[in-house]
């Protein structure tokens, strides 16, 4: 009795060293896959970082995660400027003006929605919220065609202001306003203010205004993030390589340069690899020092503020 | 102070609708007399259902790969809150910096065995050239993993937030009562972030029926012809622009917008995505509070 006492002791007391030997293994398979697929995110974007700093030759035949030589770059960026007389410096002043004008119609046309909509008793609140909402859920390709007709209609293909109003409409920016508006001024507020006297715009510009400094840091870092590497738009909108932006301009240089198409003869500048990757560069990088300094803003702003962290 | 905003929606979001309803009967090339009946001519355009099969075998594997993989990626990263698990996720958000003409040279250069950062790989699997990879049959594997790449990191982020607004009491008397983290996973988590697996789900459905610029750059700049017309939103474009078919490309345009607008709807309505949202008049407000006011008295 006493030995099958004892072997029942032993047994019980193995069962949860094995279950926490296999929680182990569980948790460390389950870190080691993160942390392949963080690198594996990684690579790409480091080939694109380092690519121009070879040769094309280099870019071929080296080791593709090496590093050559910072004179690469310079070499690569003096290519760039010299290809089409300098129309990359356009593209780059074109992505620039393009963007800090979207940016700037966008943030501010949907921060004071935002504001009315919250603030203020408007009748067909309910239509204006479902259509904004529609207009957040609904891609912004499906509408390219329509739009089109619609700018040729009134003569702004080609002109930049025709890409610049149309990404102006900032429908998921209306709705976080409204949303940001709504959990930090309490309409008891507004009812006093109104009281004293205060008309709409001076509420906005007294009260709201001064507290929507982070809101307007969200509405700003979306607009950027969506429209400068927008492809679609201005690809359709803008047919001179003079009004190209940086993203079309990258698939115009793809089109043009023998180093991905063989078929193409010699430019007459050396528009190879490099000269790609670095074009590649000045599309992504703007990008991912946004996304990585504004991280928990993208996760807070995506979920348009249902979370409560 | 709302006008501006009511002005662009009105100009960019309503009208052009409404302009591609009066163009769809307008002449053209294909439909000389006009009339509604584009809408037939569209749907037996020879290029239409060759478009479709490839969108939908794009669709089919493309969302149910996001969302299984980027649900279960979330719930591995919610496991425990390690420090080095930050540096991880600033990791996932960098493919997210890579989309449009930048994937495309990117996905090339991935897939080309001579230039590509795991060229090692590629040739132990015995891959040494690029045709044996950049042909038309491979090409929705190639966009599925081109949309997926870009767009799962920026979604496990996401998600991942959504799961960091479950409540801590909750999780705690699940491991009380004895949870595995598997069993928390499913069935406590997962049921708690549904809406915003739904959100998910119908906006990568309706971004993925509209692909365009991967095949359109691929076909027009680096592999001349292996994209042709391969998506609706090529063929639309094709319509437009190339046949000068503009009434036929509005009717597809209209016929793809039906599928993403009931999505929208959907969330809309059907889910708790919105529920702070509030859809009622200030009149009906205040009848409520009287109301409310009536009955607590």
């Amino acid at each position: 009795m006493s030995i099958d006492f004892e072997e029942k002791a032993q047994v019980t007391s193995e069962q949860p060293r094995k279950k926490r030997r296999k929680i182990k293994i569980g948790h460390f398979a389950v870190n080691a896959w993160l942390i392949f697929w963080a690198v594996l995110s990684v690579i790409p974007m480091l080939w694109l970082v380092l690519a121009p700093s070879k040769t094309d030759r280099e870019v071929s035949y080296k080791n593709p995660l090496s590093f050559a030589s910072f004179h690469g770059y310079i070499r690569a960026w003096k290519n760039l400027q010299d290809f089409n007389s300098g129309v990359l410096a356009h593209w780059v002043i074109n992505s620039v003006t393009y963007n800090l004008a979207i940016v700037l119609i966008a943030s501010i046309t949907a921060s004071l929605a935002g504001f009315v909509i919250s603030a203020s008793r408007i009748r067909f609140k309910k239509a204006f919220l479902i259509s904004t909402l529609i207009m957040m859920l609904v891609p912004p390709v499906a509408l390219v065609i329509p739009l089109f007709i619609e700018m040729n209609k009134v003569n702004l293909i080609d002109n930049p202001w025709s890409v610049i109003l149309i990404s102006s409409l900032y429908p998921f920016g209306a709705f976080l306003s409204y949303i940001y508006y709504s959990n930090t001024i309490p309409p008891e507020i507004y009812e006093s203010a109104r009281l004293d006297g205060c008309s709409d715009f001076s509420l906005y510009s007294r009260i709201a205004f001064p507290l929507s400094y982070p809101l307007l840091a969200l509405l700003a870092f979306f607009a950027f993030v969506g429209n400068w590497g927008n492809y679609f738009m201005p690809y359709i909108m803008l047919p001179s390589p003079e009004h190209y932006t940086l993203p079309v301009g990258l698939g115009a240089l793809f089109f043009s340069t023998p180093a991905i198409n063989p078929g193409n003869g010699a430019t007459s500048v050396p528009i190879l690899k490099p000269e790609i990757a670095l074009a590649g560069v000045l599309v992504a990088v703007p990008v991912m020092i946004v996304f990585l300094i504004s991280q928990k803003r993208l996760i807070r702003g995506m979920l348009a503020g249902s979370i409560k962290e | 102070m709302l006008s501006p905003y009511l002005l662009l929606l009105f100009l960019f979001g309503v009208l052009p609708l409404i302009m591609a309803i009066i163009n769809v009967p307008s002449k053209s090339p294909s439909n000389p007399n006009g009339g509604w009946h584009v809408f037939k001519i569209v749907l037996h355009d020879f290029r239409l259902v060759p478009a479709m099969w490839h969108v939908l075998g794009f669709m089919a594997l493309f969302v149910p790969l996001m969302i299984f993989f980027v649900l279960a990626m979330s719930l591995m990263l919610d496991v425990d809150a390690a420090p080095w698990k930050k540096w991880v996720r600033l990791a996932y958000i960098v493919p997210a910096c890579v989309s449009g003409s930048v994937a495309v040279l990117l996905w090339y250069v991935l897939l080309e065995p001579t230039l590509s950062p795991f060229k090692g790989v590629m040739h132990w699997f015995g891959i040494t050239q690029a045709t044996q990879i950049w042909k038309t049959s491979n090409l929705t594997y190639i966009l599925v993993f081109m949309a997926f790449f870009s767009l799962a990191g920026q979604w496990i982020l996401i998600q991942f937030g959504s799961l960091q607004s479950i409540s801590h009491e909750i999780l705690e008397a699940a491991r009380v009562d004895g949870c595995s983290q598997f069993q928390l996973a499913t069935k406590i988590k997962l049921p708690l972030i549904r809406k915003y697996v739904i959100y998910m789900g119908v906006l990568v459905f309706a971004g993925g029926l509209q692909i365009f610029v991967e095949p359109q750059l691929l076909n027009s700049s680096v592999y001349h012809g292996i994209a042709q017309q391969w998506s609706f939103d090529q063929l639309s474009y094709s319509l437009a622009f190339d046949n000068g078919n503009f009434g036929e490309a509005s009717a597809l345009s209209l016929m793809l917008l039906v599928p993403s607008l009931i999505g929208a709807l959907l969330v809309i309505f059907k889910t708790d995505m919105f529920e702070d949202v509030n859809f009622k008049s200030p009149k009906k407000l205040r009848k409520e509070a009287l109301k409310r006011e009536a009955v607590n008295a």
